[in-house]
């Protein structure tokens, strides 16, 4: 088991590795892309280029440019090229409003893909279920941003119902923070109810073939006990791994899209106008902040998984 | 033929409340017969097939909508323009750059956008490169996805160890920060493959990166299978035979998969047209002045709520192509795959 | 059931966590007593509060009240703005015959900020903290003054050509050559006074003490920062520079939508000149607040370079046909209304704009098509292959759109490079790249026209970081240049019609297709005098004259 661990935490950080050199190097591929000619502006002169170029280690061979900013990276040091901020205090200050948007929005997609995928299953096969799966069709196949973007211009510029995009942060204002926030919930949990549901659906009618099932009918317990007890305990688990793996992808930016039809400066915007700017630090330090959460968590579940089953430890 | 039951063709478990459609079990019936009957029956699998054939067909027809009935081509400009619209004449573009909405006329037909461009003759050509760039994408991402489930599954071992960890590096890079960095700089510098070189406009550009990005998603699976199939007996028949890897990897396991591929093929199909909008909404796809639906996306959203119609039309026509290819898929999957069980491993 | 239980409490926990993680994100407020607080919008932060690097407009708006050199602009509308006065200093310099000396006398007791008196000597200590802190602008200072360039290499530990006097007050600067806009160089916000020893690193986090009726406090990163009365400003502290009435409070909102929303209905007082009002809420506003709105001009000028060096742009005649067929309107629609067409270099509201017409058709009228067709034909170059280059930022892509399907119109063979932003300038001004044809722009620094006319002075040519975008090599213009570029800016108006003379060559030869000149925005709630507001012609809005109704 303990080297199962160690070969799984050692990959797990050739892969953080990995990330952060692609993320470094996808951005020296540009031409004329020398940060140095951006940071010293338009009326330059070769000197000054040269003084920005020596100031910021630009002068440097790659390797030491990249071993630098890692260095920066860990100490929390990593100053932005485009307007010298702190990252990882600008990060900080994004974090609330992307956290209150994935979370809000993982709490609704949590619970409507659950309670659709539990109906669909019961109902495999009937009117409930034939409209449940259109609906998490449509879940699926509607890009995000034009229905935040459909919804924002239904719901806030004609009904007055919502305001229109901003955020306001939970400490100033509850309510406003909340109706804020509502629109851009329901527009990201559209499409992952769709997928949980139909997951969950799957998984639920593979478990209620199973002989435990059976078993438990068979000791003549209440469908709904069959139900909760049994069939939802074991179908959840593969849905809770799906939902720590997707928040973590949307803690870190994977909201963007939503996040830019609503403004809400977030760290997916933060990434966003950062890849714009071709500013280097910030996009390192949020794709690594979100590839960790996400490789952690998948490494975590393997682990747990591998506790559970020892058959998985030798493959 | 010995074909492991690995996608179902058993009936799901006993508990199942009646009603429940498993597929009917027609002796003499290989898989593909058995499947193409049962997607035969599944109406509306087809009726939404149908529509996204006919959205293919629209858009194919672009130049002829755009000589022949509106008269303009999907770059030119029309800004200052006047047209007639019923009695009255009114300005294509406002003097503060309002568009003007559908005439429901030849010209305009779907209104114009803020360059007094032709939005349906746009959005037809935009639909081209939408599902050009998606199909692309898809060809690209099953084609490196069976060739590392392959190589990955088959070998194992070290092999199996780089090219996993590899995955894991695309798969563990948010998706579209990944695709957006990427578009963002090939759009400045194209892409040089050696062999060939991309110009940064070109849509091969974003139907390369789309098509990457999602490779491990298809990979993994596809590697979980290959790992499964190696085992059985049939592959140690064909290596005492003395078959060459090569030759067992592409004739023996190979056919194995094409049940999984079929399966995965519309669902990828669906996801790279979505993300190819998504990465040209945010200006890193598609190159101007060439449209898609995403960059028609991206533009019209400055505009609301003056002029809706520039978000609303191609917005609809890209969730309504999505939607045909997805709601086919999954019939499709229905067909192959009655209990679900492939998926794309995110 | 446990299990249930253990999920529903980590929905708990995850919920607690955010409001959490949004308590830290709030911030105080501060409350100060007796004045009124003005809340500004801004679209974009300010790229450095800190007087030594603050380069965009938005820096400059908040900086220029709050740190004061020796020279500074009048607080009025229009060209009265443009005019020089003196600021730390007592009076405007006195030049040298030679134009190389300018030397100016101190005010006595003026305090910063934080109540330090004011010596001569933060004078050099500030424009070398600039320097060192590699300001954008800083070539303004290493170029002309005598010893800044060593300084700047590091090879002089300071600026040899600024003499400082701590008894006298007095502060002699030396240039290595007569430039005649250095008194505007001067009145740069990073040419303004800190005290001595303020650490030669950016500080636009808590910007330095300055001298000026506000000070610069609560800089939250991106997100708000605060203009409130300086308590060491006393009116009439310096002649022509008002106290002000309100205090500020700026917040940075990206969402330009959301931003004219506010000031429309009254939740904040002013949207900054410096955004694009969105066309989808112009119309309401035009009718609903029209008392509070207005479209005031910038010295801007907006064009598409044509490279000279290389086909088929090195052509008279095609780059006539250019000009003949643009159509202005149309590209003042795509800017929502918000660019005057315009055919000449300076823009209305610089000395040296021309006052007759186009040479090559009214700009405000409908171009000709068929005469550009046929210079075209008669050039021999029609299906030459074309890239123009734009940049990602909306309208601009939007220029260029249209730009190349003018030139596909009139037989050219037009592709577009739309690139990021970030690289755009960098990119097109790479020589050896050769880019023959692009969108470009200018906005003043000073009030001088030298500060446009470098970018078709043939000796701004440089292998990267080129200005000078269609390679303009005119012996004309360099000869004139050389005699006008040393006029003191106190003393344009003797050149006016020499600078006028040029602009018209310019616009004959074709070497840039101007468009237009854009305009911004004045937009304030009801609650703001907007009659008393001013609009000044360098900084835009003049955060001193706002007041109540």
């Amino acid at each position: 088991m303990g080297t199962f661990v160690v070969r799984r935490l050692a990959s797990m950080l050739a892969v953080m590795f990995a990330i952060s050199l692609l993320t470094f190097l996808i951005f020296q591929a540009i031409p004329n892309g020398d940060p140095a000619l951006r940071l010293a502006g338009r009326l330059a002169t070769a000197q000054q280029i040269e003084d920005v170029r020596k100031q910021w280690g630009f002068d440097k061979p790659i390797y030491v440019q990249y071993v630098k900013t890692m260095e920066k990276v860990f100490n929390g040091e990593v100053i932005s090229y485009s307007q010298q901020q702190n990252v990882e205090s600008e990060i900080w200050r994004d974090l609330p409003v992307t956290v209150s948007l994935a979370l809000g929005a993982g709490v609704l997609f949590l619970l409507f893909g659950i309670l659709f995928g539990l109906l669909s299953a019961v109902h495999a096969g009937r009117f409930t279920d034939r409209a449940l799966t259109m609906l998490a069709m449509f879940g699926i196949s509607m890009p995000a941003f034009f229905l935040a973007a459909v919804m924002e211009y239904y719901l806030s510029y004609k009904a007055g119902i919502f305001p229109i995009g901003g955020y306001v942060s939970l400490a100033s204002d509850p309510w406003e923070w909340f109706t804020h926030l509502v629109l851009p919930w329901v527009s990201l949990a559209i499409l992952y109810v769709g997928i949980y549901s139909r997951v969950l659906r799957s998984n639920t009618l593979d478990t209620l073939g199973e002989d435990f099932v059976r078993t438990a009918r068979a000791k003549g317990l209440s469908e709904r006990r069959v139900l909760v007890r049994h069939v939802l305990r074991n179908s959840l688990i593969p849905i809770v791994t799906l939902w720590g793996l997707d928040l973590a992808a949307l803690f870190g930016g994977g909201a963007l899209l939503i996040e830019t039809v609503f403004n809400l400066h977030g760290v997916g915007q933060y990434a966003a106008e950062s890849i714009g700017r071709l500013d280097v630090p910030p996009i390192l330090v949020i794709t690594m902040l979100t590839a960790f959460f996400v490789v952690a968590l998948s490494a975590l579940t393997d682990i747990v998984y591998a506790l559970l089953d020892p058959r998985i430890r030798l493959n | 033929m010995a074909i492991e039951p690995a996608i179902g063709s058993e009936l799901p478990g006993g508990g199942l409340p009646a009603g429940f459609e498993g597929p009917v079990v027609a002796p003499g019936l290989g898989p593909y017969q058995l499947a193409w009957r049962r997607l035969r029956r599944n109406r509306v699998a087809l009726a939404f097939g149908g529509l996204f054939v006919a959205i293919v067909v629209m858009c194919l027809l672009a130049p002829v909508y755009a000589q022949d009935i509106a008269h303009t081509s999907p770059d030119a400009n029309h800004i200052t323009e006047t047209i007639k619209v019923g009695s009255k004449s009114e300005e294509v573009v406002s003097a503060a750059g309002i568009p003007i909405g559908p005439t429901w006329h030849a010209r305009f037909f779907l209104g114009a956008d803020q360059n007094g461009r032709d939005v349906a003759v746009r959005l037809l050509y935009g639909g081209r490169n939408s599902l050009f760039i998606g199909a692309v994408a898809t060809l690209i991402t099953m084609l490196l996805a069976v060739m590392v489930g392959l190589v990955s599954g088959y070998f194992r071992g070290p092999i199996d160890g780089v090219l996993s960890r590899l995955m894991d590096v695309i798969w563990a890079y948010p998706a579209l920060l990944l695709g957006v960095a990427l578009g963002v700089v090939l759009a400045v510098s194209g892409l040089n493959l050696g062999l060939f070189q991309i110009q940064g406009n070109s849509l091969l550009v974003p139907a390369v990166i789309v098509g990457v990005v999602y490779v491990p998603y298809v990979a993994k699976p596809l590697r979980g299978q290959v790992l499964g199939l190696r085992e059985k007996e049939f592959i140690d028949a064909s290596r005492a035979q003395g078959l060459g890897h090569v030759q067992i990897m592409l004739g023996e396991v190979l056919p194995n998969l094409a049940s999984t591929i079929v399966v995965l093929v519309p669902l990828m199909l669906a996801n790279s047209i979505l993300l190819e909008a998504s990465l040209s909404f945010l200006g890193a796809g598609v190159q101007p002045p060439n449209p898609s639906w995403g960059t028609m996306i991206g533009d019209g959203i400055r505009f609301i709520p003056a002029a809706i119609h520039t978000t609303l039309v191609p917005g609809i026509m890209l969730m309504l192509t999505v939607l045909g290819v997805n709601v086919l898929g999954d019939g499709v999957r229905d067909a192959f795959d009655p209990r679900a069980r492939i998926r794309v491993e995110r | 059931m446990l299990r249930s239980f253990r999920l529903l409490g980590a929905l708990v926990l995850t919920i607690a966590l955010a409001g959490a993680l949004s308590a830290c994100g709030s911030s105080s407020k501060s409350s100060s007593s007796g004045t009124a607080t003005v809340t500004n919008l801004m679209g974009t932060a300010p790229d450095f509060l800190d007087p030594g690097l603050g380069y965009t407009t938005q820096a400059a708006e908040a900086d220029w009240i709050s740190y004061t050199g020796l020279l500074t602009y009048a607080h009025a509308n229009g060209e009265a703005g443009t005019k020089l006065i003196p600021g730390v200093a007592q009076s405007l310099p006195t030049i040298s015959p030679d134009g190389k000396t300018y030397t100016f006398t101190l005010r006595k007791g003026l305090l910063y900020s934080n109540g330090v008196a004011v010596k001569a000597g933060d004078f050099a200590y500030s424009l070398e903290r600039s320097i060192k802190l590699n300001w954008g602008g800083k070539s303004f200072f290493t170029e002309n003054i005598v010893g800044a360039e060593a300084f700047d290499k590091g090879t002089a530990k300071t600026i040899s050509g600024i003499k400082t006097d701590e008894l006298t007050e007095q502060i002699t600067v030396s240039l290595t050559a007569p430039y005649g806009a250095f008194a505007n160089v001067l009145a740069f916000p990073s040419a303004a006074l800190v005290p001595t020893g303020t650490a030669m690193s950016n500080l636009s986090n808590k910007p330095p003490p300055g001298v000026g009726p506000y000070e610069i406090t609560n800089v939250v990163p991106n997100q708000s920062f605060s203009v409130v009365k300086n308590p060491n400003w006393a009116k009439d502290e310096i002649p022509g520079i008002p106290a002000g009435h309100v205090n500020i409070n700026a917040k940075i909102d990206t969402n330009t939508q959301s931003e004219a929303q506010q000031v429309l209905n009254n939740s904040a007082d002013v949207f900054d000149w410096a955004d694009t009002l969105p066309a989808s809420l112009l119309a309401s506003i035009e009718s609903q607040a029209s008392e509070r709105y207005a479209k005031e001009p910038t010295v801007s000028v907006f064009y598409f370079f044509l490279n000279t060096k290389i086909k088929p742009f090195n052509n008279q005649q095609v780059r006539e046909a250019v000009a003949y067929a643009l159509d202005r309107r149309a590209l003042s629609r795509l800017d929502s209304g918000f660019m005057t067409p315009a055919c000449f270099f300076l823009p209305v509201g610089m000395i040296g704009h021309p006052k007759g017409s186009c040479p090559y058709g009214d700009p405000s009228a409908a171009p000709n098509l068929t005469k550009a067709k046929q210079l075209i034909q008669a050039s021999g170059l029609a299906g030459t292959s074309v890239t123009v280059w734009g940049e990602t930022r909306q309208p601009r892509r939007e220029y260029v759109d249209y730009f190349a399907s003018v030139l596909n119109a009139i037989g050219l063979k037009a592709t577009e490079k739309i690139i990021a932003d970030a690289t755009y300038f960098p990119t097109i001004g790479n020589v050896k790249l050769n880019p023959q044809a692009g969108f470009a722009d200018w906005n003043q620094d000073f009030p001088d026209p030298s500060d446009f006319y470098l970018l078709v002075n043939a000796k701004s040519i440089q292998p990267t970081n080129n200005q000078n975008f269609s390679q303009v090599e005119d012996p004309h213009i360099q000869s004139e240049l050389a005699v006008l570029n040393k006029v003191p800016s106190t003393n344009l108006q003797s050149v006016a019609k020499r600078w006028e003379e040029l602009d018209e060559y310019v616009a004959k030869k074709g070497y840039v297709s101007v468009y237009g000149y854009e305009d911004v925005p004045k937009f304030f709630s009801t609650r703001l005098n907007f009659g008393a507001a001013i609009f000044h012609p360098v900084y835009g809005n003049d955060w001193t004259s706002w007041q109540l109704k």
